[in-house]
């Protein structure tokens, strides 16, 4: 450590442009990070929200809530307490009376009033549940957007109003907002008759009490990585972060190569002055540890600041305790990326020194 | 008292018809006290004879003993310990890290060997004898040739060695200086009571000596 810190200290500019790189870097994988948490969260929050355990859908539907259609003969007469009904449409958002007209992507998820989903899941934020008919409680993305209680939309095409009457966060579905109705709404948007009463079952159990034996069957995590896109979205996010962890791996290797070939000499010299090679690699390693924790927490510091100043329609989510686990590992990887010119002092020949 | 005593000593280096002998069945004691010069062309073993004392390489043939201890019988990590404790190294290229200033070169050598160095009172007392007690803040690359050579000696006598092997310590200084250094040497040997080994090619030198030797095609002969 000695020797470690002696040299960053005589050469901070060196070592302040390493640490810089390595800053950049482990930025970027958190910001990354952030951004496929982020948007793995608007595919799912509303899910995860209603405490998803297992979901049944129509056995054509391939996993797919929004292509799934139940009719009543393929349920059972009455449906348990933990178990709910959930009809999904995609829809445009229209705010009747605006000058900008302003029109949003949404998820209208039309839910049975009193089954748990509604009756338990959906926290409020501001205003109240819905009580009439063409009531509606939103994602608070859309207060963001401008959007306010008592404004009145329409959905699609659609002659209908509706009236904001609260707001609920963590409602996102598919990287939309999610407007909660009834389903009779729902049936009215989808376009179906009578006989199709929802797009899915929803319970928070993972043995329901209810028989769906017509329907197929997911888990929750089956279910959310048949989201369209989601897996594939992930996927690269992962490839990504992957690709720059090696990045990374190989310029610490690199940086910390070139600066002990430029030492070689004196740490020969050192060696047939009987310094034992332990203390050169010592000196090595706290070198990689320390370059690699200064670069990553001020890569912290960056996101953290990033995260405080990007705006709220940016889909990022600041996991911390991956944040560190993923700090942990660029410092192991910076360990690794040491073990090159460990190799190289461990071969030294001080004899060489001296005859150079 | 003998220091360092090397008996019959060979080293070649190649096999067959490349084979070089390098060193021939020298053999060369130095006492505590007296400086000993080895004078020798370019490409005489002047080098490796200094790497074979320094425990840095083995010869093929032959005992070198230290303190009692053969030192081709100990393993690498023994010859580290024997070097750190008992032997001191002066290099042409004056073996100072370039990012440690005076101060901390010797602070390097305590965190390593941790105890048998000088205690302070005689590192101040050598340092000022040296003339080099003023640059303790200053790093290598902000002193003269001169003054690295002098803060060498220093680290090389702070661990209280008993031999001091010095190789081409006077190869890049001029005459003034050349006498300087090689009074320094003479003094390590009487005043200190160390055995100085000076391997060189700079007859300049040989007024320093207690005993002149020559190296050639790797006979090592003594003068008269």
């Amino acid at each position: 450590m000695f020797l470690a810190l002696k040299e960053i200290k005589h050469a901070k500019f060196r070592y302040a442009l390493i640490t810089v790189m390595i800053m950049m870097i482990s930025y970027l994988v958190f910001i990354l990070m952030g951004m496929m948490l982020g948007l793995a969260n608007e595919n799912k929050a509303a899910i995860n929200s209603w405490g998803t355990s297992t979901v049944f859908l129509n056995k054509n539907a391939n996993g797919n809530l929004s292509a799934s259609m139940l009719t009543k003969d393929q349920l059972p007469s009455r449906l348990n307490k933990h178990e709910a009904l959930v009809g999904q449409v995609p829809v445009v958002v229209t705010r009747v009376g605006s000058q900008h007209k302003l029109k949003e992507n949404a998820q209208v998820i039309g839910l049975d009033r009193q089954q748990f989903i509604a009756k338990e899941k959906i926290a409020l934020t501001a205003g109240h549940q819905a009580k009439e008919t063409h009531q509606v409680v939103v994602d608070e993305g859309l207060r963001a957007k401008g959007y306010r209680l008592g404004d009145r939309i329409r959905l699609n095409s659609s002659e209908q109003k509706y009236q904001i009457v609260g707001f609920t966060k963590d409602a996102k579905l598919n990287v939309a907002p999610v407007i909660y109705t009834t389903l009779t709404s729902w049936q009215q948007l989808k376009g179906v008759n009578n006989r199709v009463v929802a797009s899915g079952v929803v319970t928070d159990r993972t043995e329901p009490a209810s028989r769906f034996d017509q329907l197929s069957r997911y888990t929750a995590a089956t279910f959310i990585q048949k989201l369209p896109g989601y897996t594939a979205q992930n996927n690269t996010f992962t490839f990504m972060i992957a690709f720059l962890m090696v990045i990374s791996l190989v310029i610490i290797a690199v940086f910390l190569y070139i600066l002990t070939m430029q030492k070689m000499n004196n740490y020969a010299v050192l060696r047939a002055q009987g310094i034992p090679a332990k203390h050169l690699v010592g000196a090595t390693l706290a070198q990689a540890v320390i370059l690699m924790l200064a670069g990553v927490i001020g890569g912290i510091i960056f996101t953290w600041i990033t995260q405080l100043v990007l705006p709220t329609t940016v889909p990022i989510l600041m996991n911390w305790p991956i944040i560190a686990g993923i700090s942990l590992v660029l410092i192991i990887l910076g360990m690794l990326g040491a073990l090159l010119p460990v190799r190289m002092i461990l071969k030294i020949d001080p004899v060489k020194a001296l005859n150079n | 008292m003998t220091a360092i005593k090397l008996t019959n000593i060979d080293k070649y280096f190649g096999t067959g018809l490349s084979r070089v002998e390098v060193l021939t069945n020298v053999s060369f004691t130095a006492d505590l006290g007296e400086l000993s010069l080895i004078l020798g062309p370019s490409g005489s073993g002047k080098s490796t004879l200094l790497t074979i004392m320094g425990g840095l390489q083995t010869p093929d043939q032959g005992e070198v003993l230290i303190d009692q201890q053969n030192l081709t019988k100990l393993s690498p990590k023994q010859r580290d310990q024997l070097r750190l404790n008992k032997i001191g190294f002066v290099l042409q290229s004056y073996n100072l890290l370039p990012y440690l200033n005076v101060r901390d070169q010797f602070k390097l050598v305590d965190r390593v060997k941790g105890k048998g160095n000088l205690p302070q009172a005689e590192l101040d007392h050598l340092l000022t004898e040296l003339g080099i007690d003023r640059l303790l803040n200053q790093y290598p690359g902000e002193l003269s040739g001169g003054q690295n050579q002098r803060v060498a000696i220093a680290r090389a006598l702070y661990t209280d060695p008993q031999i001091i092997l010095a190789d081409e310590p006077t190869a890049a200084l001029d005459s003034n200086r050349v006498k300087v250094v090689g009074q320094l040497l003479k003094q390590m040997a009487q005043d200190h009571h160390k055995a100085v080994i000076v391997v060189t090619h700079d007859l300049r030198l040989r007024e320093f000596a207690d005993h002149t030797y020559q190296l050639m095609d790797g006979h090592l002969t003594r003068e008269a």
